[in-house]
């Protein structure tokens, strides 16, 4: 019976461990979320409740959509996300394909170039990145953005989809060139098709750090019209430091879209990591 | 010495339905005992409750006469041999082999003695220091194995072992565990889907289907006296030939059968608990059709499929009564496709079962051969 | 015999070979050659070998900060190593164990901060932490822990370690996600035929678990070892470009930042930012370069 007594002991210690966790992971969120909706003596009485009839208030949200480009910030990060992974994608799948499947002098040189830039981050080229926008006439645009979070995806996404792309079954692709299809169509029709599981992981591990990324917005389009979620809430914020309700309710406001996503694509999402991380 | 007992053994995941409904079984000193059945029968899970690997959620499990059921994997004095062999790939195949006997503390001294012993009887000697990647399939096996044997278990237990082999080694590698079983004298419990593996294997075979013991018995007992049409229809290759009829006159010595198409057939089983009027079910082996008129019983049919294997053929054939059956015939006699045959066999070579699949006892199984052949 | 290139192939690799030579490998090596420029005030840019590099590690106007945020940057580094592997190795190897309930609940939750933007973090930590709000001090006066209590991320001793443990706290899933993929990846036969042989579970993670899996703690080292040394958003949205209080905080990342935009009267300079970046790349390249030549080469991936 003692077999067992360990087994129960080593389980409650388990969950021990990971509730407690879970709860230093929560507790955070939660905070900033409950305190949103209490005016402001209750927010510095009794932090740690919850709103309730009495100190319930949206006063915060209030302030925080009258002032803020909430919107539009965050229409901008779904343009610049959306586009970016988009062509990531695309011209991910393309190259890895004529990685994988064509062999020819330079490939491997070609595959250890992109390789490089999976560990290089693309930041340390910041200087002239800005030097060739500015030659460009692109600051302060959404393509400035768009076009070096595609450099900065293409790395990794290639490196996934060219490992998945060499483990599709050789026949699908010579069965379609006995058949006469050309090069263009196979790879549009049979293997665009076929690579939907790797897409998922690229995705993961591209959109969460673009729509997260400071540093870019802060340097190519720090213009109002132009600014991301991420700089905007950081430059907003800056502005209400000493008004809590506000304060609060924008954090809450920049947290939620994410919050939805995550609930409802969570599954999908660890599965694509996991099913990434393992090679 | 050692003997397994499992009594009444029970496993269920939501404490309602069983997987594994009341298993009663007897493993004596030194006997092979094949599980077999199809995938999902629950021959896996009884293994892994033997190991201790799966809980047993009712019954009795004895090793030895003491009961083992609440005992972890490492006390039961069992060694296991995983169907992916499970060798630890960043061990060399000495380490693999120490790897449980370090773990109980026994001396480098008597670690080497055995891993040497071991590998001397597996023929493994030369494969020491290599890691199991740079293994065949086969050489795998082999390292799984003697991780099983260094430990010195009183029971082995075989977890379909060679299904990730090709063929020709499969055919190989069965032989030289049949060899280690006679040399070693072990207790083995092994599981299989292969009733090939099972018949050249087993001192005793369990037959398993839904969760049940549909029969165990020695491979000759399984083979001329199942004792249900599961165990008919599995047992065997091709598939035991069966036929519809209705009871026509029984007695403790034999049995008249009416047929689908009219015709009469006797058969040799004790059918005292049988009445006049039962649907029953017949079956007969293709190796038991003759390609003549010898046996009492008699059918004609049309050849249709001739399977050549050399020293026999099967022969696909549609009785008159639009029935499909197979024979077994002489390999070496052409036959034509359309060609009417006529096949007869004697009363003692069927086998009868009642409505519910249960056998009635055959009185004279065994030695049915033609004289013509 | 030499086959003309077929042009589909050029056709498929064209765009992102174009749009990653000139967005990010062209930059990198331009950035790599304006280290050795100077920047007059008159904003003409004029060879000047090795000026840049010569002012910020020997100078002591910029070395001191310099070897500062250096010497931060490298504490920023292992206290993620030190905690936040560890913490993730030990999150995923509990996650990965048989039969615990709600794993997936925990997988979800454990991974939530590290999708939130850092901004939002270091704001939401920032307050939890201020002696303004008192959050920190209800609660640890609630476990008797009030006299524990400090301004953390104002003071100099802490705020590094502070804003560290912030940034554990939000990326400890990533390590968690990468080890628990490698954890769940090992066969289960393996490990029974180790429970089989008498293993206490405590010897399979040692002995079984954590060899197939070095390959991927090496992989977490230098994933952790790039970010870091590239880290700038939580510092900067926390403690804005200055590091403060007084540089105490400052990084590679933040001190890039002030190199090339320049901060309260020092005037940025694209050369010296240049110039910064190459230091940082080389620190990278030297990190990158040990993992492959001395960690990969040793440790062998296992195909089970």
């Amino acid at each position: 019976m003692q077999h067992k007594a360990t087994r129960y002991a080593g389980s409650a210690f388990t969950h021990v461990i990971l509730a407690g966790y879970s709860i230093l992971a929560l507790f955070p969120i939660v905070l900033i979320a409950i305190n949103a909706f209490k005016d402001r003596a209750s927010i510095f009485d009794s932090p740690l409740s919850l709103p309730n009839s009495e100190s319930w208030s949206l006063i915060g949200f209030e302030k925080a959509m009258k002032n803020a480009h909430f919107f539009s910030f965050f229409g901008n990060s779904m343009i610049v996300t959306v586009t970016s992974l988009f062509f990531i994608l695309l011209f991910g799948a393309m190259a890895a394909w004529a990685l994988s499947e064509y062999k020819f002098r330079g490939s491997r040189w070609l595959l250890a170039f992109f390789a490089f830039g999976i560990m290089v981050p693309i930041r340390l080229g910041t200087v002239s990145i800005l030097q060739i926008m500015v030659s460009l006439n692109l600051v302060n645009t959404l393509t400035a953005l768009v076009l070096v979070y595609i450099a900065q995806g293409l790395p990794l996404a290639i490196m996934i989809l060219s490992e998945f792309m060499q483990q599709l079954p050789k026949e699908l692709k010579e069965a379609a060139r006995c058949d006469g299809v050309g090069e263009f169509k196979i790879f549009f029709q049979v293997i665009l098709p076929l690579i939907r599981p790797a897409v998922a992981t690229v995705a993961v591990f591209t959109m969460v750090p673009i729509w997260n990324d400071l540093w870019f917005p802060l340097i190519l389009a720090p213009g109002e019209e132009t600014q991301t979620i991420t700089l905007g809430v950081q430059q907003f914020i800056g502005q209400y430091a000493t008004d809590w309700n506000a304060v609060l309710a924008s954090l809450s406001l920049a947290v939620l879209p994410v919050l939805v996503l995550y609930m409802f694509f969570s599954r999908q999402l660890i599965r694509g990591i996991t099913a990434g991380a393992v090679k | 010495m050692s003997h397994v007992s499992l009594k009444n053994l029970k496993k269920s995941y939501d404490g309602k339905t069983d997987v594994l409904a009341g298993i009663n079984l007897e493993i004596e000193d030194g006997e092979f005992v094949v599980l077999v059945g199809p995938s999902g029968c629950g021959k896996s899970t009884l293994l892994r409750m033997l190991s201790g690997l799966e809980a047993i959620s009712g019954g009795d499990l004895e090793i030895d006469h003491a009961r083992v059921n609440d005992l972890p994997p490492a006390q039961r004095g069992i060694a296991m041999v995983f169907q992916s062999y499970a060798l630890y790939p960043h061990m060399n195949v000495y380490k693999n082999m120490a790897f449980g006997l370090k773990i109980h503390g026994a001396s480098k001294d008597e670690i080497d003695r055995r891993i040497k012993h071991a590998a001397s009887i597996l023929k493994i000697d030369h494969l020491l220091t290599r890691l199991p990647r740079e293994l065949s399939g086969g050489q795998r096996q082999r390292v799984a194995i003697g991780r099983a044997i260094v430990r010195e278990p009183k029971l082995f237990l075989f977890d379909e072992p060679l299904s990730n082999l090709d063929a020709a080694l499969r055919v190989q590698t069965r032989l030289e565990i049949a060899k280690l079983h006679r040399d070693l004298n072990a207790t083995i419990v092994y599981v299989t889907h292969d009733q090939v593996e099972a018949m050249t294997l087993g001192d005793k075979i369990v037959v398993m289907h839904d969760g049940h013991i549909q029969q165990a018995g020695t491979p000759l007992e399984l083979y001329q006296r199942p004792a249900n049409l599961f165990v008919a229809t599995f047992i065997g290759s091709p598939k035991m030939n069966l036929l519809e009829g209705v009871v026509a006159e029984a007695s403790a010595t034999e049995l008249s059968v009416t047929l689908a198409g009219g015709q009469l057939l006797k058969a040799e089983v004790d059918a005292s608990r049988a009445t006049v009027g039962d649907r029953v079910t017949v079956g007969i082996r293709a190796e038991h059709l003759w390609e003549n008129n010898e046996g009492s019983e008699r059918f004609t049919g049309t050849v249709n499929l001739v399977e050549h294997l050399g020293e026999a053929n099967y022969l696909y054939v549609t009785l008159s009564t639009g029935q499909d059956i197979v024979v077994r015939g002489n390999g070496e006699r052409e036959v034509e496709l359309g060609q009417t045959l006529n096949m007869s066999a004697p009363a003692a070579s069927f086998h009868v079962f009642d409505r519910d699949g249960q056998a009635f006892h055959r009185l004279k199984p065994g030695n049915l051969r033609s004289s013509k052949g | 015999m030499k086959k003309p290139l077929p042009w589909h192939i050029v056709v498929f690799l064209a765009p992102a070979l174009l749009i990653y030579a000139v967005f990010s490998a062209w930059p990198l090596i331009d950035t790599l050659r304006l280290g050795f420029y100077t920047t007059s005030e008159t904003g003409s840019q004029h060879f000047a070998w090795l000026a840049n590099y010569q002012m910020l590690l020997f100078d002591s106007d910029w070395s001191e900060s310099f070897w500062n945020a250096m010497g931060n940057n490298v504490r920023f580094f292992l206290v993620h190593m030190l905690i936040q592997n560890p913490l993730g190795l030990l999150l995923a190897a509990l996650l990965s164990m048989r039969g615990v309930r709600g794993a997936k609940v925990y997988q979800t939750v454990l991974f939530l901060p590290t999708l939130l933007s850092v901004v939002i973090i270091g704001f939401i930590w920032q307050l939890i932490l201020s002696p303004l709000w008192g959050v920190s001090e209800t609660i640890l006066t609630a476990i008797g822990l009030a006299d524990w209590f400090q301004p953390w991320l104002g003071q100099e001793e802490t705020a590094l370690y502070t804003l560290s443990m912030m940034s554990v706290w939000q990326f400890v899933g990533i390590p968690m996600m990468l080890i628990y993929a490698a954890l769940i990846a090992i066969p289960d036969e393996i490990i029974e035929a180790a429970v089989v042989e008498g293993a206490s579970a405590w010897r399979i993670f040692w002995t079984i678990r954590v060899p197939l899996i070095l390959p991927t703690l090496g992989l977490v080292t230098i994933l952790t070892f790039v970010g870091n040394f590239n880290a700038f958003d939580l510092i900067y949205s926390v403690k804005g470009a200055m590091a403060g209080p007084s540089y105490s905080t400052d990084i590679l990342g933040t001190y890039f930042y002030r190199a090339f935009f320049g901060y309260q009267s020092q005037l940025g300079s694209a050369t010296l930012g240049a110039a910064v970046a190459t230091l940082m790349f080389l620190v990278i390249l030297a990190g990158v370069g040990v993992y492959f030549f001395f960690v990969q080469r040793k440790l062998q991936r296992f195909s089970f």
